[in-house]
């Protein structure tokens, strides 16, 4: 009996390690197979990929929208982004973008001029800060809740690559909000190559749901506050002078007052865009693609923050009167104008951008590349855009890239500038942004590739690129800028 | 819209030329040969899309997730 049990243990011992054979032979069959598609498939992106990348943005003019089309538009903006693109298999990609904006605004903090460390810091002479008189300027900062902000954005995009790698379908997500302003957006993208992939077509959508958290003018939100009244709030005991700059009443038809004090009624503001676009290899050195979007805003279109002053309404002030002749000028530094309204503009958008790009393998040592864009939407503005680059290759690592970019386009049917618009318009603003401009742009980079990425951080992040660039910017109503930004990728071995 | 049927005909038409191989594509697959704009400009377009009244169609926001146009 005992050697029967002993003779059935061996005969499962034996059947055992046949089936841990079989489980092993399988086991090494499988990963042959997955080693021997491999070698067909590549995959999509080999390795963990980090994007830093940041600008730091100055510009200044004289026709800042805050104030209505006039006034300093000074502003600093600097940007640190990560984009991290991860492989999530042979065939899926996830990216993870994430960015802060952090910017000073001359024209935003004007939405209080009258903010005591701003211009009203001026006093009367006398060192007695109880006689401080408020005053303020379109051309002076001042420091109120609005003079800085950050943008934060977050983006996740998620795309998954057909085996012969012909077909990419694509999702994404993203949030982003500023102090007066929230976004929630997605979308989702569809992308065909063929024809041995020297043709691509691509076609996708984006919905962003957009809300403000309204900021007002500081004269208009106190005389709403107040219930319509100079004599009380913030209004009670300043003075307000008219364009002779004498007292004027504070009650009455020769008072002060804006025309409308219903502000905001819908703080959403919707954009659903659908892109859809071609490319074609034309020969071993030249390609180029189409790009056409349809896109449609609806809900407040306006910004809250933007004064309007009419030219068929009594002018109306706060500060020293003898500046009230200066307005105008940067020299006025002391005496601020009572706004008229808020921007007010249509509640939808339709706009029509159509681009193209031309792409030219020169020689070695050059590569052309060029951009045009047509653009039109419903409020009137048509635009034309130009960009082209020229990217040197000074080296085997060094790439040297001027650039040259025109823009022009034509006002918006609602745009007059400062004191031009009037108040039986149903539709006004002075922001020229939306003004008949051109604009010139030159800009200079420099990257240094490494594609062994031998410089390592910590023996695993590898450095593959550096680009440094800078572009100055020059649109002829005067407002001048100029942007240095840098970006340096990793990648994780 | 007669414009863009003609622009799509016309980009059509480049299809049917004699297709670039793979092995050919090494200029092609250059860096600076991508149809797309350079991702350390996208700042740039950024603040165009800011100070300028037209956007899209290129890759960036035609609109929404700011506060501009």
């Amino acid at each position: 009996m005992e050697e029967k049990v002993v003779v059935d243990v061996d005969v499962i011992n034996k059947a055992m390690k046949k089936i841990f054979a079989v489980i092993l032979l399988l086991v090494s069959m499988n990963a042959y197979t997955q080693d021997s598609t491999a070698v067909y498939k590549k995959r999509v992106l080999e390795n963990i990929e980090i994007d830093f990348l940041t600008s730091y943005y100055t510009q200044d003019g004289n026709n800042a929208a805050v104030t209505g089309g006039i006034g300093s538009e000074k502003i600093t903006d600097i940007t640190p982004t990560f984009v991290i693109a991860i492989p999530l298999n042979d065939d899926d990609v996830l990216i993870i973008d994430a960015g802060i904006s952090a910017y000073t605004s001359a024209s935003s903090s004007n939405l209080d001029p009258f903010d005591k460390s701003g211009a009203s810091s001026r006093d009367d002479g006398n060192n007695n800060s109880s006689n401080t008189k408020v005053v303020g300027s379109p051309w002076v900062a001042s420091s109120g809740a609005s003079q800085a902000d950050s943008w934060k954005s977050l983006n996740a995009n998620y795309s998954h690559s057909s085996d012969d790698r012909n077909t990419v379908l694509s999702a994404n997500i993203s949030l982003a909000s500023e102090y007066d302003y929230t976004s929630f957006g997605f979308g989702g993208g569809y992308t065909k190559l063929f024809n041995e992939k020297n043709t691509e077509i691509s076609i996708s959508g984006k919905v962003f749901l957009d809300s403000w958290q309204p900021q007002y003018a500081t004269e208009i939100n106190s005389y709403i506050e107040a219930g319509e009244s100079l004599n009380n709030g913030f209004f009670s005991g300043i003075p307000i002078l008219d364009q002779n700059g004498d007292l004027s009443v504070k009650s009455g038809a020769d008072s002060w007052s804006p025309i409308n004090t219903t502000l905001l009624d819908n703080t959403s503001r919707n954009t659903y865009s659908l892109s859809m676009s071609f490319s074609q290899i034309l020969s071993r050195n030249a390609q180029f693609s189409l790009f056409f979007d349809v896109v449609n805003q609806s809900g407040w279109l306006a910004n809250p923050m933007q004064r309007v002053y009419f030219g068929d309404r009594d002018n109306y002030y706060i500060g020293e009167p003898e500046s009230i002749p200066n307005y105008t000028s940067s020299t006025n530094k002391d005496v601020f104008q009572l706004a008229d309204d808020i921007e007010r503009l249509p509640s939808s958008k339709f706009k029509l951008p159509i681009g193209a790009r031309l792409n030219y393998f020169l020689s070695e040592r050059f590569v052309l590349r060029t951009y045009y864009r047509f653009y039109t939407d419903d409020w009137g503005v048509t635009a034309h855009t130009a960009n082209i680059e020229l990217p040197i290759k000074v080296s085997d690592k060094f790439t040297l890239i001027p650039s040259y970019r025109y823009h022009e386009q034509t006002e918006a049917d609602y745009f007059a500038p400062y004191e031009e618009n009037l108040s039986t318009q149903e539709f006004y603003t002075s922001d020229y942004d939306l003004s008949a401009f051109s604009a010139n742009q030159y800009g200079i980079g420099v990257r240094y590739t490494d594609i062994f990425t031998k410089f390592k951080i910590r023996g695993k992040l590898g450095l593959k690129n550096v680009e440094m660039k800078y572009s100055k910017y020059d649109r002829s109503n005067g407002l001048s800028s100029g942007i240095f930004s840098l970006g340096v990728k990793f990648v994780l071995d | 819209m007669r414009k863009i049927a003609m622009l799509i005909i016309m980009a059509s038409a480049f299809t049917s030329c004699v297709a670039v191989k793979e092995y050919q594509m090494v200029n092609i697959n250059d860096p600076d040969m991508k149809l797309t704009a350079n991702k350390n400009n996208r700042f740039e377009t950024n603040f165009q899309l800011y100070r300028e009244g037209a956007a899209g169609a290129n890759g960036g926001k035609g609109g929404g997730g700011c506060g501009c146009n």
